[in-house]
């Protein structure tokens, strides 16, 4: 073992620097350790909770859980029919930053609207339909603003889209609206002099 | 025969194209400013997809374009968003402006057969003091794609949807890699730690004076005739190991003719030996204190570590030289 030997031989102060980084490097290791440690822990214990919504057990989350836990929740209640109570989920994801994770409930929220819409039509219930139909047009073009190359949301948008078409008229007097906004803002501004004696 | 009304159409026409030069000539310098539009693939655009129209404006030398006449992000039709529009200022050339404008559409038309659809222009406004300047991006024309056939074929139900997200749990992977690989650095910098300071085990690939002074030192911060006799004990061993077997007084001239780079010491080596036989096999420790004091002692071994590290530098430092002159 020479390079022992030469390592020996190296001057003080170099020694003492190879001493040190070593030293931090050791401390450093146990930190992250530590960190990771906890993390993988915490992790765990929530993908327990995951896979027993999977299986169908009715666990119930807190709004200020983590995001994937959200979906979790938010799958086990729309799958059950209950889209109502998954809403606020949903909401809660799409205004988070994980942006995989709130196309995901868009997406199946959208899915479970779209899929009683059409079992309404399957047996002539045309009146509740509509809406369901047009918050999974929603909820669908919100998952394609959000990850524009989502191929099975244009697919489902589009088999939505053939049972009620959007209609240009009514959009376009929003559109309309909006552009002349500002210049009503100006007007309406008190304080201007408005050609009294 | 020429009729006397073809004449008539052929001044006629001849008038208006040097009225129309004229007017060329007068408006060129004002029309400088342009809007070149670099647009992608016109066709093949399904829904959901993102456009995205490329602008370049070029401005008269002194205008400068308003940032508030940009288009926000927002629904420009039914079917259509805009999702950003950024403007970039090019390097001017001649004084005169240069703009990038990268406009991102998203189209959300679901046609049931291609069919040509319509981004509408952006006007823009440059301005120059009191001169203001409209400008406009052009509008342009795509096809659209429907995404399914029209009519529903063959046994498959067309009204499928494509199936839920399904959630998924954690992905620790990365972290348990990641947990391995700290596990690894922190493991090799303890092994090099346990090689620098001579921990357990590697102890003994430590020169044996180095180790042994550092020892001493520790061994004789309680001055007493014990912790003396202990020092001289663990010279002792230095010795022992660097000679490779029990070392006597007696040997010592063999063992420096083995190891010159001791020599130096050779004086107060023969002091050491004499008081470890005093205190040993002679009046005790006490005396021997008198004879060798437990500072002497300590700077021996400081000093064979010190003569052992220059020994230990030489050979790795001999065949370098050797190269370098061969």
């Amino acid at each position: 073992m020479k390079w022992v030997a030469r390592a020996w031989s190296t001057k003080w102060p170099i020694r003492r620097l190879a001493d040190l980084t070593l030293a931090t490097l050791v401390v450093a290791a146990l930190g992250v350790l530590a960190a990771l440690g906890a993390r993988i822990g915490w992790h765990a214990m929530e993908n327990r909770t995951i896979a027993a919504l999977a299986e169908g057990r009715d666990v119930p989350v807190p709004e200020t859980a983590a995001p994937r836990l959200l979906l979790a929740r938010a799958h086990f209640l729309m799958v059950r029919d209950r889209l109502d109570e998954a809403q606020p989920f949903v909401d809660r994801l799409a205004r988070a930053d994980q942006t995989e994770l709130a196309v995901a409930a868009l997406y199946d929220l959208a899915n479970a609207r779209l899929a009683r819409a059409i079992s309404h039509l399957e047996q002539t219930q045309i009146d509740p339909a509509i809406p369901l139909v047009r918050l999974a047009k929603a909820g669908y073009r919100a998952a394609l603003v959000r990850d524009p190359g989502f191929w099975d949301a244009k697919y489902n948008l589009d088999i939505a889209m053939r049972l009620i078409r959007d209609f240009p008229q009514i959009e376009q007097e929003e559109h309309d609206d909006a552009q002349e906004t500002p210049k009503r803002l100006w007007t309406d501004l008190p304080g201007l002099p408005r050609g009294l004696p | 025969m020429p009729s006397r009304t073809f004449w008539r159409t052929v001044r006629r026409s001849l008038l208006q194209a040097i009225l129309l030069g004229a007017a060329i000539c007068v408006a060129a310098p004002a029309r400088a400013a342009t809007v070149e539009l670099f647009a992608p693939r016109p066709f093949g655009y399904f829904l959901g997809d993102v456009i995205t129209l490329e602008a370049a404006v070029t401005l008269d030398p002194g205008f400068k374009l308003e940032p508030g006449s940009l288009p926000r992000p927002r629904p420009v039709t039914y079917w259509l968003d805009l999702r950003s529009a950024d403007l970039t200022e090019l390097p001017a050339v001649h004084g005169a402006r240069r703009y990038r404008l990268l406009l991102s559409y998203q189209t959300f038309y679901a046609p049931l057969e291609t069919r040509g659809l319509d981004i509408p222009a952006v006007p823009l406004t440059a301005r120059d003091g009191d001169q203001v300047l409209n400008l406009s991006v052009p509008s342009w024309n795509f096809a659209a794609s429907p995404l399914r056939s029209l009519v529903a074929g063959g046994a498959a139900n067309p009204m499928a949807l494509q199936p839920d997200i399904a959630p998924l749990p954690h992905p620790l992977r990365a972290d348990l890699r990641r947990v391995a690989g700290a596990t690894a650095v922190g493991l090799a910098s303890i092994l090099g730690l346990a090689i620098l300071r001579g921990w357990g085990p590697f102890g003994r690939l430590r020169p044996p004076f180095s180790a042994a002074a550092r020892d001493i030192r520790r061994i004789l911060a309680a001055p007493s005739a014990e912790a003396y006799s202990k020092a001289l004990l663990r010279l002792h061993r230095a010795f022992d190991a660097a000679a490779g077997h029990r070392l006597f007084a007696d040997d010592v001239p063999a063992f420096l003719a083995g190891c010159p780079h001791l020599a130096t010491e050779a004086d107060i080596m023969a002091h050491f030996f004499h008081a470890s036989r005093i205190a040993f096999f002679g009046k005790g420790a006490d005396a021997a204190m008198v004879e060798m004091t437990p500072d002497a002692l300590l700077s021996l071994a400081r000093r064979l570590a010190v003569a052992e590290r220059k020994g230990a530098a030489r050979p790795v430092a001999a065949p370098t030289q050797r190269e370098a002159t061969a």
